[in-house]
């Protein structure tokens, strides 16, 4: 049988058990967390009254009835969610029972496997270091629960777990360090859509962008090697729109492999973009990507975009390039002419396509259509405004060329390529991100959600599908100077401080350049990684077997250590320190001519100094005293000792004969 | 084992060499909570999971080795010879002395399977433990070794040790027996010993000399300023008494043997000088702690054969 837990015990391993649910706070079942505290709270006041767990049926019951109700909320306890609510509410049953030093052991194992399942949700560097604390609290527990005799006190419990934990820290970064990481996942997970946000969707109709607009949620990053694109490069490509239903753009089913006929020019741009999960397949590039990461198994499609497996759930990083210009000396074949051309079922905007077509005979030309086009857009009274008024007639198109004319980057793509279209120029619009912001901490741009843009490519023979960006055709000045300001008003916090106070600025460049650090460095970790991490060791051709021998001679390397630091620990406490570091104080005052007699006592010599020299008298006192203290009172430790050898270091007796 | 190593010398130092070590069956209810981290880290492909699977490994590993230094340069010492009753427990001393810097706690020394002690020893100190060992029969019974181990920290693993050094258990037989310890003894102790001095009356003042016991200084006497003297004492039952295996015949083995410790309790605590007379020796007469352990050794001894 194995002993009785003690009240405070009891209360140690509740508050252990609270402070690893805190994380779970929105993660679990409320009343999973409810029944926990209800559990801890019922449990210590039972033990304070010097009463034992409630008997045995009643708990039967309970358990019974709250794994139905857990089956119930989530018909599995297969994956994350009702996995991580299980093990919570297992922990608050078995707290409700615990009694002996053997249910505390299982309860213990219970908080350490909720700190793990607390990371799986959440991967902050802030969480990482709480569950430390936790799991050193939680050590401390155990340490002083698993010891019969009358142990050590709950501080010195505390330092001894501390001090393993800290031991245990050069093994744990070896490990991680060079443990090989797999590939494929073991098995498929049942719920991977965690973590996907906001983002450009598949679909654009003037308006949906506008709440993108705002979010100052963060797409992604990108770090070039040399060089960054000048600014009217940096269109960052993703879903291609080219069919059109009169009010709505959508993705037409994309088809195969890369056209053949294109060339790139122009300088090439290599970059390592990380993209912020989202729950589509595409992966944004520069405009045009020419090479990627093959472990990506992406595949560009023959209007540019490329496109992962599967949904960027997890998101991805990746290296790439890309060229800034192209042409595609082929025709465009009559097929594709068409759909690029198409219009929405006739009779949809029929300003917009009259427009068009007077615009066309004046300008039979195509680049003069184009410019005849922007330059309307330019000099007419267009605005652009994140707040345009809504379009609600089943003519959304000619609602906004000609009743409101204030739009912004959707509006005025969607504007421009149905003119195209109905002009007889092939055109699609393309969305994506435009511009960024510079982190001049890390070197590397940051893609918000409010950098999120849609423009315009049309198609001119012997050059391809070309970009016109008909949002940077609007008169600056007609720029909506109320931008910030609505900005300022949404996200209050973020922008108007920006603008206001420089250094908070700075001050959010630099912790995301630390996050980012994070994310690519720690939680992006993998063998690409590690392979890295041994050419930076100087391993010649690293492959996995090199790895496994690296994590065997580090692993060897640090248990080594630790055999000799725990064996270095139980050294004798050195008495012998204690007596040079009195010989050396006695050496120092016969250095300025007092020096002790064979005879004399600690004590009557620091009485005869005091005697001759009374500026001496409180320093050579108080070391005297101090020095019989350590000497012949009760067992000194070691940080005593060391304390004594620095203040006789420290000790400077001025003077001599000479005063 | 002993063949192995040879017989230990007491005191004995802990040696790294003999440190065997294993997980208890906690320790591997953690490693099977390791290896369910690391799949759920790996499958999850999640870093962070991975580093805190990794950070209870290495915990796991630091706690091997700080349980294995827990017993590391222990010394330890033992009474080699210890006393008891059948159907009692022998009381075996051992002293654990911890001349390193660090505390050691939950030292376990164990005799036999049912004969355990626990004790923690603070650094660079030194305490007592006694084991108890539980005595079914009377006999000698001589355990070859016993061993030291510890689960602390944590009690994930377990450290034990084997120290060669026998310890040897007299057990006397139960005390039993309600007969009257007089008899023909008597006569044969009258003509061995006179009268002398014994520690029943008192029986005057003499001078002291050197050698003479303390506890009977006459301190009242000397604080006086006079010379310095010793009180005497006359016991007229002085007469050795002789308990006899022999008067007791007929009674069966054991019974005699009860009967015998019986009477040599009882004449130790009269505090009268008593000897012992078995077929194979014969003790005192005398008196004091050390005769009546001589006497219960005997009786423990007496015909091994015959008390298995």
């Amino acid at each position: 049988m194995s002993p009785r837990v003690s009240r405070q015990g009891l209360l140690w391993t509740s508050g252990c058990l609270a402070l690893v649910l805190l994380p779970h706070i929105g993660g679990m079942p409320p009343w999973v967390l409810i029944l926990c505290g209800i559990a801890a709270i019922v449990r210590v006041s039972l033990a304070a009254g010097g009463r034992d767990a409630p008997p045995t049926l009643l708990r039967s019951l309970i358990a019974l009835a709250a794994i139905a109700l857990l089956f119930v909320q989530f018909h599995t306890f297969n994956g994350l969610t009702a996995g991580s609510a299980l093990l919570g509410l297992v922990a608050g049953l078995k707290l409700l029972e615990t009694r002996t030093r053997r249910d505390v052991c299982v309860m213990i194992l219970l908080i350490y496997f909720l700190s793990l399942d607390a990371l799986l949700v959440d991967s902050s560097f802030w969480l990482l270091a709480y569950l430390l604390g936790v799991c050193w609290l939680t050590s401390a527990t155990l340490l002083r629960l698993t010891v019969t005799e009358p142990g050590p006190a709950w501080p010195a419990s505390l330092r001894y777990a501390g001090r393993i934990l800290l031991q245990a820290m050069p093994l744990a970064l070896m490990l991680w360090l060079f443990f090989p990481r797999l590939t494929e996942p073991l098995w498929q997970l049942t719920d991977n859509d965690q973590g996907a946000t906001s983002g450009i969707g598949e679909t654009m109709s003037p308006g949906d962008l506008s709440d993108l607009a705002v979010s100052d949620e963060i797409a992604f990053r990108v770090h070039f090697f040399g060089l960054a694109p000048p600014a009217e490069q940096r269109y960052w490509r993703g879903p291609v729109l080219d069919q059109f239903d009169g009010r709505v753009w959508r993705r037409a089913d994309p088809d195969g492999t890369a056209a053949a006929g294109l060339r790139t020019e122009g300088p090439e741009y290599r970059y390592r973009i990380s993209l912020e999960p989202y729950p589509h397949k595409w992966i944004f590039t520069l405009d045009r990507p020419t090479a990627w990461d093959a472990a990506t198994h992406a595949q560009l499609t023959s209007d540019g975009m490329l496109i992962g497996p599967g949904p960027m759930s997890l998101g991805l990083t990746m290296i790439a390039s890309s060229q800034p210009r192209w042409r595609d000396p082929e025709a465009l074949p009559e097929a594709a002419r068409r759909r690029e051309t198409a219009l929405a079922p006739a009779g949809r905007n029929p300003r917009t396509i009259a427009l068009a077509r007077a615009l066309h005979r004046e300008h039979p030309d195509e680049r003069d259509f184009v410019t005849s086009v922007l330059e309307m857009v330019h000099s007419q009274d267009f605005f652009y405004t994140l707040s345009p008024p809504p379009l609600e007639s089943k003519d959304p198109v000619d609602e906004f060329l000609f009743d409101t004319k204030r739009g912004f980057c959707g509006h005025y793509a969607s504007a421009f390529a149905v003119l195209m279209r109905a002009g007889g120029i092939p055109a699609r619009v393309v969305t994506g991100y435009y511009g960024g912001t510079f982190n001049r901490y890390s070197d590397y741009w940051i893609l918000r959600q409010s950098d999120a843009h849609a423009w315009v490519e049309i198609w001119i023979d012997g050059q391809g599908w070309q970009r016109i960006d008909p949002t940077s055709a609007i008169d600056p000045r007609r720029v909506d100077r109320r931008l910030r300001d609505e900005q300022a008003a949404i996200s209050l916090a973020n922008v108007d401080l920006q603008s206001a106070l420089p250094w908070f600025a700075a001050l959010r460049l630099r912790t995301d350049a630390l996050r980012q650090l994070w994310r690519e460095r720690i939680l992006r970790y993998n063998q690409d990684s590690q392979q890295s991490v041994l050419a930076l060791l100087h391993v010649p051709d690293p492959d996995a077997e090199k790895l496994v021998f690296m994590l065997a001679a580090t692993l060897a390397a640090a248990l080594g250590w630790l055999t000799w630091q725990v064996r270095y620990e139980l050294r004798p406490p050195p008495r012998d320190a204690l007596r040079r570091a009195y010989a050396q104080l006695c050496a120092k005052l016969a250095g300025v001519d007092l020096p002790r007699a064979v005879h004399e006592g600690a004590e009557a010599y620091a009485l005869r100094i005091a005697g001759s020299r009374p500026e001496l008298a409180s320093a050579v006192g108080a070391l005297c005293r101090r020095y019989n203290e350590l000497r012949y009172g009760p067992q000194a430790t070691r940080e005593e000792i060391a304390a004594f050898v620095r203040r006789v270091r420290a000790f400077r007796p001025r003077g001599s004969r000479a005063s | 084992m002993a063949r192995r190593f040879g017989l230990d010398a007491l005191p004995h130092t802990v040696n790294r060499r003999r440190i065997y070590i294993l997980p208890s069956g906690f320790g591997l209810a953690l490693a099977a909570l390791i290896l369910a981290m690391l799949v759920a880290a790996l499958n999850y492909n999640n870093n962070l999971g991975l580093a805190f699977a990794f950070l209870m490994t290495s915990i796991a590993l630091v706690a091997m080795h700080h349980c294995h230094r827990n017993l590391l340069g222990l010394v330890v010492d033992a009474e080699t010879e210890a006393d008891g009753f059948a159907g009692a427990n022998a009381a075996v001393a051992f002293t654990l002395e911890n001349v390193s810097g660090l505390d050691r706690y939950d030292v376990q020394i164990r005799c036999a399977d049912d004969a355990v002690g626990t004790a923690s020893v603070a650094a660079t100190s030194r305490r007592g433990l006694v084991v108890y060992v539980p005595i079914a029969r009377r006999g000698v019974r001589r355990l070859a070794q016993f061993e030291l181990a510890t689960r602390y920290p944590f009690g994930w693993f377990r450290a034990w040790t084997y120290v060669q050094a026998a310890v040897t258990i007299h057990a006397a037989p139960q005390p039993q027996g309600e007969r009257p310890r007089s008899g023909a003894s008597v006569a044969l102790g009258a003509t061995l010993r006179g009268d002398q001095p014994g520690d029943e009356d008192w029986a005057g003042l003499r001078a002291y000399a050197p050698g003479m016991p303390l506890k009977h200084m006459a301190w009242k006497v000397l604080a006086r300023g006079e010379e310095a003297a010793v009180r005497t004492y006359s016991s007229p039952a002085a007469d050795p008494e002789w308990l006899d295996w022999y008067t007791l015949a007929g009674v069966p083995i054991e019974a005699r043997l009860a009967q015998l410790c019986r009477w040599v309790l009882d004449a130790d605590r009269a505090a009268r000088p008593y000897g012992l007379r078995l077929p194979e020796t014969s003790l005192g007469p005398d008196t004091g702690p050390a005769h009546r352990r001589a006497c219960l050794r005997a009786l423990a001894a007496h015909d091994e054969a015959a008390a298995a």
